[in-house]
């Protein structure tokens, strides 16, 4: 079953500047037609460079931004002009992670206040009182519990996103749309983050929305990927039919251009350590 | 760019047009009835319909505006013979004049204290900011941080008051002030103008300070003028290409606005120093309830605001290259 | 032979040392590749280097650039070295240009700052070839552009032209592609060999990413928390590295060419 479906996605937006008193300003669509479909349990990666459209779309399907035209289902019912408490319902729904932690979370908000934020906005029982919730929701993100009444600032940008992701679990989403949300990260903690959000999903079974411009990232997290440039989809498919073999001029670009550790040294450091990579 | 500056120009018509019917109906519903004023203590309600109808107040209010509007571009007359050439602002009843004439006549004096408060402030602002950018943190900062909040704080009329006893009462620095022609006596007239000046600079000198102090470290932390040292480039080639101009250029724009909203300012230095100028012209009609004049100068202000406005966007799109239309970014 | 060489480089703020004595030399014509994460004091030590630390740090040790005490030497001679002998490329394309001046005007400023009695027409005329040198097309009109209408790689290209225009010894690129486009970063850091190449100038290449560096430097060194943990040729670490730090960061890493389990994460790093 299909858990979000967005079919014929158009975003456009007014230049800038270009506006006249009567005349409308020049548009500049941002997603072109963008169709794709995330089944629960899957991570699906929306891959490409600045400006391909790749964040207006994830937007789109939160419905954090209304569509110019096309629709966006979740668990086929029709959410494109949903407004109210029936976008009250969509929001519990889906959840977002975003690229930088720290501004993102609310500076004189306390942890605890941070994760249980959603329960309150969508006015939810709270099961055994705020603290309680907190706790669970800072273990399950493998942060101390005892720390839930720190401030955001008082924790490092890997801690912080993990409060973020804890926030997003807090109303337990169906859709986790996470914009870039390792990039910022150094590559120790990255690896963490995608463990945890990879160890999360297997758990939950949530579907997840991947935005990353990283494509080993994706690599390590995706089972589906959809490459996007200049607001269109060119490719998309499981992970490693558009890794190993891509089809689009425009993803064989993007894959090439990646840099690598050059293999020879690479086989060396396997060696030398003793182990050898198995092939998944 | 000709297609941003025509566009701006039909945007601004609308807006004085907006400004203008808006003012007009405002003093239309709100206001007491002129008649009733003009007619005075023995009056009768006939004499009253009278009146009306001579000022034409029995109109409908959409032919009244309009009115208005020809009057402003092509003159009216009043009852009673008297001519009211374009641009027609109204017609004051109580000193029986062309209101048009009693804000020419005072508009060059008001000129003269804005233009001079202007420079005043943006002097004293830009040279203060400066210091207390360079000497972040240090005594120099804190000491102007202290007179910048009191310039803040201190209310325009208590300003004017205290520095007119100060300097004319007490210390006797300055003379009384007595309205001499400039070319009579240049040095009375300036001496005389020193102190309204400052009273209307001081407000403005101190937001002026706290903008360029903060404009000029946030510039110096920009990654820019880390480029330009990383050049090898010359300190104060540094500071002048690369950190004055970019901290400097929203100050000038900005003063470019707070001047055409002088006006309000103008009104309580003017009536404070007893100069005759478009501010002690709006004081004495509000007491009087002049209404023609009251109104003709809320126009006049709202087209000195809009038209600042307009000057000081072409302006900074002609100074910031980000901002000029037609090109792509 | 050496032209550049640190020895016990230390950059405090405080009483914390960002940088902690730490060693390491460039050979003329060579890459070092400077690799760390964030907190590593990798760019302190460019900033270091250039003499343009902020005035709250100090800095102690020595740094020796072509028999010159760079610790040594004063404001005015330092002037004279910065953006003519060394020059330096910075992360952020964007806000490394002033939008308030075309890219002809900043790269012929370097030129003339270094170069007495060079006429206006021939400073732009060399900042002209510079933006020729870096494949911009159309140079001779492009160069009275402004940075805004210029692509991010684009701009880079006007920073590293602007770097060659006085024929450095060495060239500091600080985290050059990390925000550009992954198809953009190749190109600049073909561009940066190429630079390399051609005018035989030494680069310190500063990141965090460890296949950039592998793509491009014949030597590195390894930083964290303001130390040096590793230093060898960028073969030898990355075919047998020695510091367990290493090791761990090179676990880390995602690879594009095949998916593994787990990441390893570094262990003892900040969670």
């Amino acid at each position: 079953m299909t858990l979000l479906r967005a079919r014929n996605l158009v975003k456009e937006f007014d230049v800038a500047g270009t506006a006249g008193l009567v005349k409308p300003a020049r548009r500049f669509t941002a997603v072109d037609h963008v169709s794709f479909e995330l089944h629960a349990g899957q991570t699906l990666a929306l891959v490409g460079g600045s400006g391909s459209g790749k964040s207006t779309t994830a937007r789109l399907a939160a419905r954090l931004v209304d569509v110019t035209s096309g629709t966006v289902h979740l668990d086929g019912q029709d959410i494109t002009a949903l407004q109210g408490g029936d976008l009250l319902e969509v929001r519990r729904q889906v959840q977002m992670v975003f690229q930088d932690p720290f501004s993102s979370l609310n500076p004189r908000h306390t942890v605890e206040r941070i994760v249980t934020a959603p329960l309150r906005y969508q006015k939810r029982p709270v099961p055994g009182g705020v603290r309680t919730v907190a706790r669970s929701l800072m273990e399950r993100v493998s942060l101390n519990p005892d720390h839930s009444d720190r401030y955001p600032a008082q924790f490092s940008g890997g801690q912080a996103q993990r409060i973020g992701i804890a926030r997003a679990l807090a109303v337990g989403p169906r859709v986790l749309v996470c914009d870039e949300a390792v990039s910022a990260l150094d590559v120790s903690v990255q690896a963490q983050i995608i463990n945890l959000l990879r160890g999360l999903q297997a758990e939950e079974g949530f579907g997840c929305l991947f935005i990353a411009h990283d494509l080993a990232v994706v690599r390590q997290i995706a089972t589906n990927v959809a490459v996007m440039t200049g607001g269109q989809v060119v490719e998309s498919g499981s992970r490693d039919a558009v890794f190993d073999s891509p089809q689009h001029e425009y993803t064989r670009r993007l894959l090439a251009a990646v840099p690598r550790i050059r293999p020879e040294w690479e086989a060396a450091r396997l060696r030398n350590a003793g182990r050898v990579r198995e092939p998944q | 760019m000709t297609r941003y500056v025509v566009n701006r120009l039909a945007g601004m018509v609308l807006v004085l047009f907006l400004v203008c019917l808006f003012t007009y109906m405002v003093f239309f519903l709100l206001s007491p009835d002129p008649a009733v004023q003009i007619c005075g203590k023995n009056c009768t309600p006939e004499r009253i319909d009278q009146i009306r109808a001579n000022l034409g107040l029995d109109e409908p209010f959409v032919t009244q505006f309009l009115n208005f509007l020809r009057g402003l571009f092509i003159g009216r007359e009043y009852e009673g013979g008297i001519n009211c050439p374009a641009p027609c602002l109204g017609y004051s009843f109580q000193t029986s004049q062309v209101v048009t004439d009693m804000i020419v006549q005072r508009l060059p004096v008001t000129a003269v204290v804005a233009v001079g408060a202007a420079v005043l402030w943006l002097l004293m602002g830009v040279v203060g900011g400066l210091i207390s950018a360079v000497q972040e943190g240090k005594f120099a900062d804190r000491f102007i941080a202290g007179l910048t909040l009191g310039g803040m704080s201190v209310p325009n009329y208590v300003l004017a008051l205290a520095l007119q006893y100060v300097f004319v009462v007490w210390l006797q620095w300055l003379p009384f002030p007595q309205a001499v022609p400039f070319a009579d006596d240049p040095v009375q007239w300036f001496l005389n103008f020193i102190l309204p000046w400052s009273v209307l600079a001081i407000g403005y000198a101190s937001s002026y300070t706290r903008l360029t102090r903060a404009n000029v470290i946030d510039t110096l932390d920009e990654n820019f003028v880390r480029t330009a040292r990383a050049k090898g480039l010359r300190p104060d080639l540094v500071w002048r290409r690369h950190a004055l101009r970019p901290a400097l250029t929203p100050i000038v724009t900005i003063a470019g606005m707070d001047f055409a909203g002088l006006l309000g300012g103008a009104l309580i230095t003017e009536t404070v120093f007893g100069i005759n100028g478009v501010g002690k012209l709006a004081a004495d009609s509000i007491t009087k309830n002049d209404q023609p004049v009251i109104m003709a100068v809320t126009l006049l202000a709202a087209f000195f605001v809009v038209v600042g406005n307009m000057v000081v966007d072409l302006l900074y799109s002609a100074i910031d290259p980000r901002v000029r239309v037609g090109v792509s970014a | 032979m050496t032209l550049l060489q640190a020895k016990g480089l230390t950059v405090t703020f405080g009483a914390t040392n960002v940088v902690d004595g730490i060693d390491f030399e460039v050979r003329p014509g060579g890459t070092l590749g400077i690799v760390g994460e964030s907190g590593s004091g990798k760019s302190m030590t460019s900033l270091a280097i250039m003499g343009l630390l902020p005035s709250s740090a100090t800095r102690a040790g020595s740094i020796d650039f072509a028999g010159t005490e760079l610790t040594k030497v004063t404001e005015r001679q330092m002037r004279a070295i910065r953006g003519d002998r060394i020059a330096m490329v910075f992360q952020d394309p964007l806000s490394s240009l002033n939008p308030y001046y075309t890219v002809g005007t900043q790269i012929a400023e370097a030129y003339r700052s270094h170069r007495s009695g060079v006429s206006r027409k021939a400073a732009r005329a060399a900042a002209i070839e510079a933006m020729d040198r870096v494949h911009i097309k159309d140079a001779g009109k492009r160069v009275d552009d402004y940075p805004h209408q210029f692509s991010g790689g684009m701009r880079q290209r006007v920073m590293i032209a602007m770097a060659l225009s006085t024929e450095p010894e060495l060239i500091i690129a600080d985290e050059p592609t990390t925000a550009l486009d992954v198809t953009v970063q190749a190109q600049i850091l073909d561009l940066l060999a190429e630079v390399r190449r051609d005018t035989g100038a030494a680069l310190i290449l500063i990141t965090h990413d460890l296949a950039v560096v592998s793509e491009v430097a014949d030597d590195l060194i390894v930083m964290r928390h303001g130390r040096v943990v590793e230093t060898g040729t960028a073969e030898q670490i990355f075919s047998d590295p020695q510091a367990p730090y290493t090791q761990a960061l090179l676990d880390a890493v995602p690879r594009i060419d095949d998916s593994i389990g787990d990441l390893r994460p570094v262990p003892g790093g900040p969670a």
